[in-house]
């Protein structure tokens, strides 16, 4: 789809962009230039800078809006000083670099157009080895898009979409076969989704994204670390398709809801390590379809939080090999379900001695020694009963649902087979340090909401009792 | 003034011995008679008394005139003798003895973890309040009318400067008013054990919670009204009341998964067919208004978000509405239609 319409606009863009021949700009011909672009650079006052600037140079722009698009041809080094503002005036893409070694650092981009088709970006990186820096893009369609654009650092950049539906916003940050790049501590609001293709060797690290589509996309995209990035309110935390060699460290995956509302979805992905994130809030924590997609190597899961969750972790019945050690499964209302009906013998709950916390272990430990002294299971008849029929779910937290439950406990003929087993849980959490979140410090609000819901009570007892007395 | 007498004769909990009262046994009845000794006299023989009630009528002054007034005498009353029966006095206990336990059971899971989202604590309180509030207001209602009825006391109220309509209608804000109590009283407990433990619920979701509870209160004291309008006897009323109850809580729920699994429903079916059970329509709206998002209840709340998005408030606000208006003004119909005796 990306492919076709790269080529339509190349096309395109090689008919009619002729116009700016001759510019210094244009020593470096891009495959999909385009006339507005062109035409552009010969009029606005940066463009007339970078025409006359040097291969190499430092070019400092002072405050002010400029209404330009920039096309950049040569390696320099472009600085907004603050009050910098580069305004597309609503329509097309605001700055493209075509040369190598280009950076871009402390401008505002606002304002590009909003046509999918063209892919209206503020940055689009056409050549390798630039730096995007501690740029605001507002207001934006796409906001950084890297085609073909090896060993490029994307770093301290806050990308903010366009207030679309979410079928007409374009994705903040998009890598088309960009290998090696670094991509971090970046913020991303409102767009659609921060997505990699075909696009190797990548770091994403310490970035937060919030109230997108896909928090981070990964696309056939291998060896990738993605670590201590904040990913929240999006439709899904990190999706992972067709991907090998991914490491997962020490992320934040909070309250991503919807109909997908994964916090990491796993699609025939191989070799990959998933330690130390906190998973809270999501619909389904970790999505398990068909990963790992070989026997290599096993999945890895070690050391999370899957917390308040609607579900902890959601296996397809393809999904085997999967080794879950040292994590914290905390009140997922389902901690385990499996799609469809079955067990889930394909995959290990514990790892020699290291077992999970499972919020819902019913047993003991007399010896002391740390693990619940029975095999904890998971077999209630109202989570088989979902799994078959996840519609079913509209009857959680009703008494039905703790009849049903009771049920399920009190006759051995209707309790179902045990989903999966943790021959060595634990019985306290595991602590991560990292993890720990602020407390929701509602306390203080809250002794207020009791202390308003006693005075009412009692103040209508007191009443009732001083209007018996006269 | 004496009103003694008149107090005594409406309490539901100190009729005379010979009074078959379905809720509260006679050795507790007497022991905490509000009233002591004015607890063995009836109605009947209390016809001096009549022109008391008549001055009460007319004397309160402050009162807005006409039926309001007429209507609110009737609601102090009521809500007088509930907050001193012992039905208000279990319920209230047990609800904040529950919530209690719910709280601090909730405060040990997440292990001090400091993490909060919506847990274990919220659906506590929901299955708490699901269970609980529709059997208190229930067979609050259920013993408003028939009781009266059964003693001959009814009669004796109507003839009073009164009529049905406000009768029925004081009564049933006097029981409300006493069932905000009990509900203040055990969420507020619930609250406050959250505060002390620090489990970060919000405390606007609390509020809203109970708001949410006094709702469904409201409609089950309706509905509980019209089962005592229609019955001659209290113990019937409030046999009927947990009868209902059990078919609001359990069967309806059992049958609509059973029937939703043989008849392949539709999930939009299923979702217009759950909320015609008024719990139903609590549990959804306050898993909505904690999670702004039902899709923690699967395919049928995600259809529902994503079909009516805001306008589920006004969806489950009209459920509950319904459940509030429709018993009330079939029983006041009732009542205005029914012999007293």
């Amino acid at each position: 789809m990306n492919g076709v319409l790269g080529a339509i606009l190349i096309s395109v863009g090689g008919l009619v962009a002729r116009a700016g021949d001759g510019l210094p700009g244009n020593d470096h011909e891009s495959p999909r230039d385009r006339a507005g672009l062109s035409r552009a650079v010969l009029t606005g006052e940066i463009g007339k800078r970078i025409a006359g600037a040097e291969e190499g140079a430092t070019i400092e722009i002072g405050p002010g809006v400029y209404r330009e698009h920039l096309r950049i041809g040569k390696r320099i080094t472009l600085v907004g000083l603050p009050g910098a503002i580069l305004d597309g005036a609503g329509s097309g893409d605001i700055v493209e670099i075509a040369a190598e070694g280009v950076t871009i650092r402390g401008f505002t981009l606002r304002n590009t157009g909003i046509d999918l088709e063209q892919e209206n970006a503020a940055i689009r990186v056409l050549a390798g080895r630039a730096t995007i820096e501690d740029n605001v893009l507002e207001d934006v369609l796409f906001g950084i898009d890297l085609r073909g654009a090896p060993d490029c650092i994307i770093r301290g950049n806050r990308i903010g979409g366009k207030a679309l539906d979410i079928a007409r916003r374009g994705d903040g940050l998009r890598l088309w076969r960009s290998d090696r790049g670094i991509i971090e501590y970046n913020t991303l609001h409102d767009g659609r989704d921060a997505i990699l293709w075909y696009s190797s060797g990548i770091t994403v690290r310490g970035n937060r994204s919030e109230n997108c589509r896909y928090g981070l996309h990964l696309m056939f995209s291998d060896e990738v670390v993605i670590e201590d990035n904040t990913l929240t309110g999006n439709s899904v935390g990190i999706y992972l398709m067709y991907s090998a060699g991914v490491e997962i460290a020490r992320n934040r995956l909070v309250r991503n809801r919807g109909p997908s509302g994964y916090g990491i979805g796993l699609k025939e992905t191989d070799r990959f390590r998933v330690q130390e994130n906190l998973i809270t809030g999501n619909r389904v924590g970790v999505y398990l379809d068909g990963s790992p997609f070989t026997a290599k190597q096993p999945g890895e899961f070690a050391r999370n939080i899957f917390a308040f969750n609607d579900i902890g972790v959601t296996f397809l019945p393809s999904a085997r090999g999967n080794e879950f050690s040292e994590n914290n499964f905390i009140d997922n209302i389902t901690q385990v379900a499996v799609s469809g009906r079955g067990t889930l013998t394909g995959n290990r709950f514990w790892k020699g001695e290291a077992g999970n916390f499972w919020s819902d272990y019913t047993g003991y430990d007399r010896d002391g020694d740390g693990i619940g002294d029975f095999v904890h299971e998971s077999r209630t008849l109202f989570e088989s009963l979902t799994d078959r029929n996840p519609a079913m779910r509209l009857f959680l937290f009703s008494p039905t649902q703790q009849a049903i439950e009771f049920v399920g406990r009190a006759l051995p003929a209707v309790r179902p087979e045990s989903k999966f087993e943790d021959e060595v849980p634990r019985m306290r959490p595991v602590e991560i340090a990292f993890a720990r979140e602020e407390a929701a410090g509602g306390a203080l609000g809250l002794g207020g909401a009791a202390a308003l819901l006693l005075t009412a009570g009692a103040g209508v007892l007191v009443a009732a009792r001083r209007d018996g007395g006269t | 003034m004496n009103l003694a007498t008149f107090r005594a004769g409406c309490d539901l909990d100190t009729g005379t011995s010979e009074t078959p009262t379905v809720i509260v046994p006679q050795s507790l009845r007497d022991a905490t008679s509000p009233l002591g000794k004015g607890g063995g006299q009836t109605p009947g023989n209390a016809s001096g008394k009549r022109s008391s009630y008549d001055m009460e009528l007319c004397a309160s002054g402050h009162l807005p005139p006409g039926m309001a007034r007429n209507v609110l005498t009737v609601a102090g009353r009521e809500l007088r003798d509930a907050v001193r029966a012992k039905w208000f006095l279990l319920y209230t206990l047990a609800f904040a003895g529950l919530g209690l336990a719910i709280s601090f059971v909730s405060a040990s899971a997440t292990g001090g973890s400091g993490l909060a989202s919506f847990g274990r604590t919220t659906a506590g309180m929901i299955n708490l309040v699901l269970l609980v509030v529709p059997l208190m207001a229930l067979t609050a209602g259920a013993g408003a009318i028939a009781s009266d009825r059964e003693r001959g006391m009814l009669q004796y109220l109507l003839a009073q400067p009164v009529s049905r309509s406000e009768v029925y209608l004081g009564k049933y804000v006097g029981l409300a008013f006493a069932l905000l109590a009990c509900i203040f009283l055990g969420l507020g407990v619930c609250a406050g054990v959250l505060a002390w433990t620090g489990i970060g619920t919000k405390p606007g979701a609390v509020l809203w919670l109970t708001g949410l509870s006094f709702g469904l209160a409201l409609g089950m004291l309706s509905v509980g009204m019209l089962i005592s309008s229609l019955s001659r006897r209290a113990s019937v009323a409030v046999g009927t009341a947990v009868f209902v109850w059990l078919t609001l809580v359990f069967v309806s729920d059992l049958g609509l998964m059973a029937g939703a699994m043989a008849l392949r429903l539709r999930i939009e079916q299923l979702f217009w067919l759950s909320l015609v059970n008024p719990l139903q329509v609590f549990k959804m709206w306050s898993l909505h208004s904690a999670d702004a998002s039902l899709d923690v209840l699967g395919p049928a709340g995600l259809y529902a978000t994503e079909e009516y998005g805001r306008g589920l408030n006004a969806i489950f606000a009209a459920g509950m509405l319904a459940w509030v208006i429709v018993p009330l003004a079939i029983g006041v119909l009732v009542m205005n239609r029914r012999a007293a005796a």
